[in-house]
């Protein structure tokens, strides 16, 4: 037999396998930056900006999740509930647990808003351009302005005009959080400071935003924000002011026809900020998901939120578009509003402004921009609706549920105005969100509301 | 089998047959040599002779040899706790998953598939659960090389990563369970080593084996549903309890139930779906396995081909699987040897929706009995008037196809240096190629969009590379001793490609090429690897005391480079008492071993870059954004387990009983933990160390030969396992997600739910303990309708405290018979559907039959609260819905018949036998939901939320005939 000698091949094998492979131990992800590279540069510190309104635009919150409370709890008998998810139908029936994933969503995508806005704040040295550091300043602060708003009217008892409103909202985090060590266990704030909060966040955002920012946040945004966020607060003054800006200045003006404030792939003439939607992010509008019927992208309560003939009530006028942007299932009556999958969403139209100008100007008994009359007319003309010759608190209110309805106003405004939903007082415990029970678990700080 | 007869030095050689006669064609000066395992071997020069009769000797030497980390070791002398399980185990037993033939097998292990759909996964967890957000999975390696374990289904639902191996290619399975065993495998240890062999051939005469076997199969179980009647009675009665008697909106001409019926007249009864009949279906196995093995005294080859095809119980669910497998070993000369085993297998996936769509068929069992199932004409699904989207309409109008291409490749080296010191090294291969195609049509749930495409691929893959020398010496007959000292590496690679599609022109164009718009698609790239020494050394004095030792040191990229090695050493005792002097001549006592180890493993299973902090790339209207994806933690390192395990193996009468008995406990120390933290951070959880927990239990084993005549045998195998689970050391305090909680004192996964204390006798409305608790301390029991006023409380487990096995296999003249019975107690699973199965009729979804107990009259006592239709009476989170799922199973059975030899050797075959065989046919359990192995797959990967079902379909009960042949 052949000698063979393989003992050489071997060692030198060994030799090669031993050497130490330590450097392959460094491996980097492919597809992620570090915090450290993500804000070092303003290129990158804005595409965080960028991200924080996809965030908002989730299905959860801003894409609809946020609407769909407030218009299924603020539910008088004007909808029906027709889908078979729970959440909605907790909401529906104001009996909402707290583990409610629909509010823990809500929870927690507004605080993500928050902290990527944070994130964005405190990376502003990094810009050497001082327009487009104020810029990047103001959206982040709209948008985290934005957040606390609604998780402060959604958490917390009412506001109360004039009084101390001290009442547990939700806490305010103003930490951009980086990395583990910073990590907080707050308890909540009073609705007093977070309210403070919103409003210096919007005034900032308001000083700072350009008037034009191609679909962005823009300073006429911020004034509409601002104008709702004074109204629901009851200050009046501030609200006519701010809404008395934006209908003179922003440029916007009230779309030709009803139909042509919604369902539209571009922003409307009317829109004074917009969620984006397009088929590309494989984000769910979650308005046509729950508004819209079968064949426009909804689920198979077809819709699961129908409209009942109670609905139709508040309607003056046969010919009123608003009384016919309606369309018919096999299964009930659907709002015409949300038809399109891929439209973007109307968050803040101009209509709104002539609605909060006109009930201002009526509760101050002043014609700041225009008469309450005229911009109340204002809607009713461009929605083929007769005009009025004089109008009162009542029929304003009416007219913004006319102009307003299926948007997300029903719960705020009820709670507002102090009007009962069906038999449950304005002020009931069950028409204020339970602090989800994720957050609880995990932060003994937190105070659940009562209740819960 | 016969004795392998050889002429030395040739490939030349036979076996003899069953009467132990044998034929060889010899020259006088050839020297002969039998041999057969267990005995010694005998040479004998063939002269003159034409008659040479031999009778074998039994070898007392022998000894059973076991497959350990990197080696092999005598039986006899090992001081690890392992569990063998061969191949007469495990073959030709029609389940298509590895892991599923080996449930009941081993004391310690639990095996749990998790439900019955056919590609789904399969729990292994081997001493109960050891980490809480890092893997629970054991690692598998086969042939020496650790395999790829990561589910790739694109969907929640877990496909089972191994189920692309043919199971009738194993020649046997060890599973590490104690420390000193694991330990050698180091940072993945924890949760014990699966270690796989495949089958090599044996020198002398080809054997050339078929495996056919044709069945079927059913359900386990079926639930009783309301039929239309009841259906319409107790959804009249909520109604009018709800809404008053004159509020006929569900009765009315034009109601709700008109709808329902779409035209049928449902007042006559002329509807009456069973939806359940329609999503449980029959389904059927085939397998045909072929091998051909043999192999002279240098090369020794295994070759194998196998097609298992498995319509699964739940309609449209489905598997294909074909598995080539080539094994061949030889000697180059007396100091080398080289080696190469190589698999290949196709596995195709027919699947359905998870057990969270409505496209699955068995969310099917909430549809209402009035709605018919298809439209007029029988063959387009109904979906205009059902309640929830018709899942029919999904094989109708739809399909999703996973295609696996996986090959495994472990080639060797080894070179005896001297004879006491060989050295080898191995390359191994694994590839993993996964599409995974779906496609919904224009009549689906994504009508709105004319139809749905996508199409994901993966290409995982991995090679590994060790190198080790093996140092045996015996120094004056009394002292042995082996060394084994080397390295590996390893990487492992994952890309992904997906893109999808909407907007289709026609049905028949179902792939995304034809969609008019791309509305996703992605890519991605990653990558980890370890690099690892290891080094154990053997002793045995007098071959009496056995002392062992092993250390591992282990490197990994998902570490932060701080803490990016580990040290895993373990060491053993072992005492054979029964060689002392005092007991040797015992004719009673055969064997008697006490042995102990202690050791320390680790668990890597974590993210490849838990440590760092992460920002990923995303979009918002069409334009790049980068989202804050994951805290970072430089501090992040190894979780360690310590584990102590003592035991006693025994032997009695000749090794007629034996057994062994452990005692083991584990400690696992700096969880890797998912930790939830406050979502006010902007984030929900981040992976730290922190916390401990413990497993401990007793494992019985014992193995009796209670027959041994000529014509009959019967042996027995009993398994016996307690598990403790107990989570010790929670510093951030109870982790919750949805139904269970991970609590300082408590098992992990336990239930956290709301009491339900039945419904009032006085309104029917649902009661529940507050459970608030007392300033003594105490709990609160008394009872509220007011379910926000009740506190949740710890009410169960998700695993079971005890399991046990009883295999028994016996032979008669021709006949042979085995079966498996195997039990677990002490878990319980909740039933996440519940509010709408058994609901009392609060949503409009069909009702459990046990529904119609519901409360009526003031003074009815019943469990069932009052109907209300849309008003909540009852349907929250509580114990309402959380049973005690104990069962004891069949889990399998086979009777086989094999014909007489002479018979069969008329037709040149040598061995013929027909078998019958029959999976999961009884089961024994007070559980009323679909069966105890029916569990929600969408909660497959998560670690915490277990023991939850969610219209889950029950596994599959089967029954197979087949034929062995071998030529």
């Amino acid at each position: 037999m052949k000698k063979y000698n393989y003992l050489p091949i071997i060692l030198s094998l060994l030799t090669l396998s031993f050497i130490a492979c330590d450097d392959n131990l460094n491996i980097e992800p492919e597809q992620n930056l570090s915090p450290e590279v993500a804000t070092e540069s303003p290129a990158n510190v804005k595409k965080i900006l960028n991200n924080i309104y996809t965030v908002a635009r989730d299905n959860g919150s801003y894409g609809g999740g946020i609407a769909l409370a407030s218009e299924l709890i603020g539910n008088n008998g004007s909808l029906s509930w027709n889908g078979t998810y729970v959440q909605p139908a907790e909401y529906n029936e104001k009996a909402i647990l707290s583990d409610n994933s629909f509010v823990e969503s809500i929870w927690v995508n507004a605080y993500d808003i928050s902290n990527e806005a944070n994130i964005v704040l405190s990376s502003l040295s990094v810009f050497t351009d001082d327009n487009e550091k104020a810029v990047t300043e103001g959206e982040a602060k709209f948008l985290r302005g934005m957040a606390y708003f609604d998780l402060a009217r959604l958490f917390s008892k009412t506001y109360v005009p004039g009084s101390q409103n001290s009442q547990l909202a939700v806490p305010i985090s103003l930490t951009a959080v980086l990395d583990a060590s910073i990590i907080e266990y707050p308890s909540r704030n009073t609705l007093e400071e977070v309210y403070a909060q919103v409003i210096a966040d919007l005034t900032d955002a308001y000083d700072l935003l350009p008037e034009s920012n191609d679909i962005y946040a823009t300073k006429y945004s911020a004034a509409a924000l601002l104008a709702r966020v004074y109204l629901e607060m009851g200050d009046y003054d501030n609200a006519r002011a701010m809404s008395n800006d934006v209908i003179n200045n922003s440029g916007t003006e009230l779309t030709a026809t009803f139909d042509g404030a919604f369902n539209n792939g571009e922003n409307s003439t009317e829109d004074l900020f917009a969620w984006q939607v397009t088929s590309q992010d494989a984000s769910l509008n979650d308005f046509s998901t729950f508004w819209g019927g079968v064949e426009f992208g909804g689920r198979n309560g077809n819709p699961d939120l129908s409209i009942t003939s109670q609905h139709f009530n508040i309607y003056d006028d046969s010919n009123d578009e608003r009384s016919l942007f309606f369309y018919e299932t096999s299964r009930g009556t659907a709002t015409a509003k949300w038809k399109n999958q891929y439209g973007n969403i109307p968050f803040i139209r101009l209509a709104e402004m002539y609605l909060i100008r006109a009930e201002s100007n009526f509760r101050k008994s002043t014609n700041v921009g225009d008469t309450p009359v005229n911009d109340i007319n204002a809607l009713r003309d461009r929605s083929n609706a007769s005009s009025y010759n004089t109008v009162n608190l009542a029929t304003i209110l009416m007219e913004r549920k006319r102009e307003l309805s299926f948007e997300g106003f029903s719960l705020f405004d009820a709670k507002r105005l102090g009007e009962n939903i069906g038999s449950i007082a304005s002020n009931a415990n069950r028409l204020i969100l339970p602090i989800p029970l994720r957050e609880t678990d995990v932060n003994p700080n937190l105070i659940q509301n009562e209740g819960y | 089998m016969g004795v392998n007869i050889v002429i030395d030095n040739t490939s030349k050689g036979t076996q003899t047959d069953f009467d132990g006669k044998y034929e060889i064609m010899a020259s006088p000066q050839d020297v002969l040599v039998y041999s057969f395992v267990g005995y010694k071997v005998i040479k004998r020069t063939a002269g003159q002779e034409t008659i040479i009769n031999i009778e074998m000797v039994s070898d007392n030497t022998f000894e059973e040899v076991v497959v350990v980390g990197f080696g092999k070791q005598s039986k006899r002398k090992v001081t690890d706790n392992i569990a063998s399980v061969s191949s007469s185990d495990i073959n030709n037993i029609p389940i298509a998953s590895v892991q599923g033939a080996l449930t009941g097998k081993a004391a310690g292990v639990q095996i749990t598939q998790i439900n019955g759909k056919v590609e789904g996964g399969v729990k292994m967890r081997i001493r109960g659960v050891s980490s809480i957000s890092s893997s629970q999975e054991p690692l598998y390696v086969i042939d020496g090389m650790p395999l790829i374990n990561d589910d790739e289904s694109v969907s929640e639902a877990p496909i089972n990563p191994l189920i692309s191996l043919n199971p009738n290619d194993i020649e046997s399975i060890q599973i590490l369970k104690d420390a000193s065993s694991a330990a050698i495998y180091g940072a993945r240890g924890t949760n014990g080593v699966v270690l796989i062999t495949t089958k090599q051939g044996k020198s002398g005469k080809t054997k050339v084996s078929l495996n056919t076997s044709t069945g079927w199969s059913e359900a386990t179980n079926k639930m009783k549903w309301l039929n239309a009647e009841q259906y319409v009675e107790l959804f009249t009665e909520a109604s009018t309890n709800s809404y008053g008697a004159e509020d006929t909106w569900l009765t009315e001409e034009g109601g709700y139930f008109d709808f329902m019926s779409n035209g049928k007249d449902w007042r006559t009864g002329e509807v009456d779906t069973d939806w359940q009949d329609l999503a449980l279906v029959k389904g059927s196995v085939q397998e045909h396995n072929f091998s051909i093995s043999g192999g002279t005294d240098k090369t020794l080859f295994f070759i194998s081909g196998g097609y298992n095809d498995t319509q699964g119980i739940v309609r449209g669910n489905s598997l294909d699987r074909y598995s080539f497998r080539s094994n061949l070993d030889h000697k180059i000369s007396d100091k080398f040897r080289v080696g190469m085993n190589t698999s290949l297998s196709k596995t195709k996936i027919s699947r359905i929706g998870t057990d969270n769509s409505f496209s699955t068929p068995l969310q099917a069992i909430a549809q209402s009995p009035l709605t018919p199932a298809y439209l007029d004409g029988g063959i387009v699904p109904n979906n205009e008037t059902s309640i929830y989207y018709n899942f029919l309409m999904q094989e109708y109008n739809g399909n999703w196809n996973v295609n696996i291409f996986r090959v495994l490749l472990n080639s060797y080296l080894e070179y005896q240096i001297l004879p006491e010191l060989g050295f080898k090294t191995e390359f191994g291969y694994d590839n993993n190629n996964q599409t995974e195609e779906y496609f919904a049509g224009s009549l689906t749930e994504s009508a709105s969009t004319n139809g749905y495409a996508d199409a994901n691929a993966i290409q995982s893959d991995k090679y590994s590379i060790s190198n080790y020398f093996t140092y045996a010496q015996t120094f004056n007959e009394d002292y042995d001793i082996e060394l084994v000292g080397g390295m590996s590496f390893e990487e492992s690679s994952r890309k992904r490609q997906y893109v999808a599609g909407t907007g289709f022109p026609s049905d028949d164009l179902q792939t995304v090429a034809s969609a008019s718009e791309i509305t996703s698609g992605t890519s991605s790239r990653t990558k980890y690897n370890f690099l690892s020494y290891f080094g154990r050394a053997t002793f045995s004095i007098l071959d009496k005391y056995l002392i062992k030792g092993s250390l591992r040191y282990d490197g990994s990229s998902r570490f932060g480079a701080s803490n990016r090695y580990g040290i895993f050493p373990a060491a053993s005792v072992g005492w054979i008492i029964s060689e002392e002097d005092f007991i040797k001549d015992s004719e009673t006592i055969s064997l008697l071993k006490l042995r102990g180890s202690y050791g320390v493993t680790g668990n890597a299973g974590i993210g490849n870059f838990a440590s760092l902090g992460l920002f990923g790339g995303t979009a918002y209207n069409q334009k790049s954004g980068l989202s804050p994806v994951q805290l970072g933690n430089p501090d992040l390192k190894w979780e360690k387990t310590n584990q102590v395990d003592v035991g006693l193996d025994f032997g009695i009468l000749n090794n007629r009983i034996s057994g062994e008995i452990d005692y083991y406990s584990k400690k696992t120390n700096d969880l890797l933990l998912n930790e939830p933290i406050p979502g006010t951070s902007g984030y929900t959880s981040i992976t730290r160390n922190v916390g401990s927990l413990t497993n401990k239990g007793f494992e019985f084993v014992l193995n009796t030969n209670n027959v041994m005549s000529k014509n009959l045998t019967w042996k027995t195998s009993l398994n016996l396992s307690t598990l403790d689970n107990e989570v010790t050391d929670l510093p951030s305090g109870d982790i919750v997600a949805g139904r269970n909680i991970v609590r300082e004192g408590e098992t992990i996964s336990s239930f956290y739910l709301v009491e339900y204390a039945g419904v009032d006798p006085a309104n029917g409305d649902a009661l529940f303990y507050k459970n608030t608790v007392k300033t003594d301390g105490s709990l609160d029991k008394t009872t509220t309708n007011n379910y926000n006023e009740a506190e949740r409380i710890i009410s169960g487990s998700p695993y079971p405290t005890f399991m046990a096995g009883l295999t028994n296999t016996m032979s008669f003249r021709n006949f042979d018979f085995s079966f498996t019975f195997q039990g677990e107690w002490g878990s319980s699973l909740y039933n996440e559907g519940g509010k709408f199965q058994s609901g009392n009729a609060r949503y409009e979804d069909n009702q459990t039959a046990d529904q119609l107990d519901r409360w009526q009259n003031p003074g009815d006592i019943t469990m069932v609260p009052q109907a209300r239709m849309y008003s909540t009476n009852g349907q929250q989170a509580s114990t309402r819905y959380l049973e005690k799922s104990d069962f004891i199973r069949l889990r399998n059975l086979s009777f086989g018949y094999t014909f007489p030899r002479e018979v069969t050797q008329k037709f040149s075959v040598d061995r013929l036998r027909l078998y019958f065989t029959g999976i999961n046919l009884l089961t024994f359990t007070d559980y009323s939901g679909y069966d105890p192995e029916s569990s929600y797959d969408n909660n497959g990967n998560s670690n915490i939320e277990k023991g939850i079902t969610f219209y889950s379909s029950p596994p599959a009960k089967t029954l197979t005939i087949g034929l062995n042949i071998d030529l």
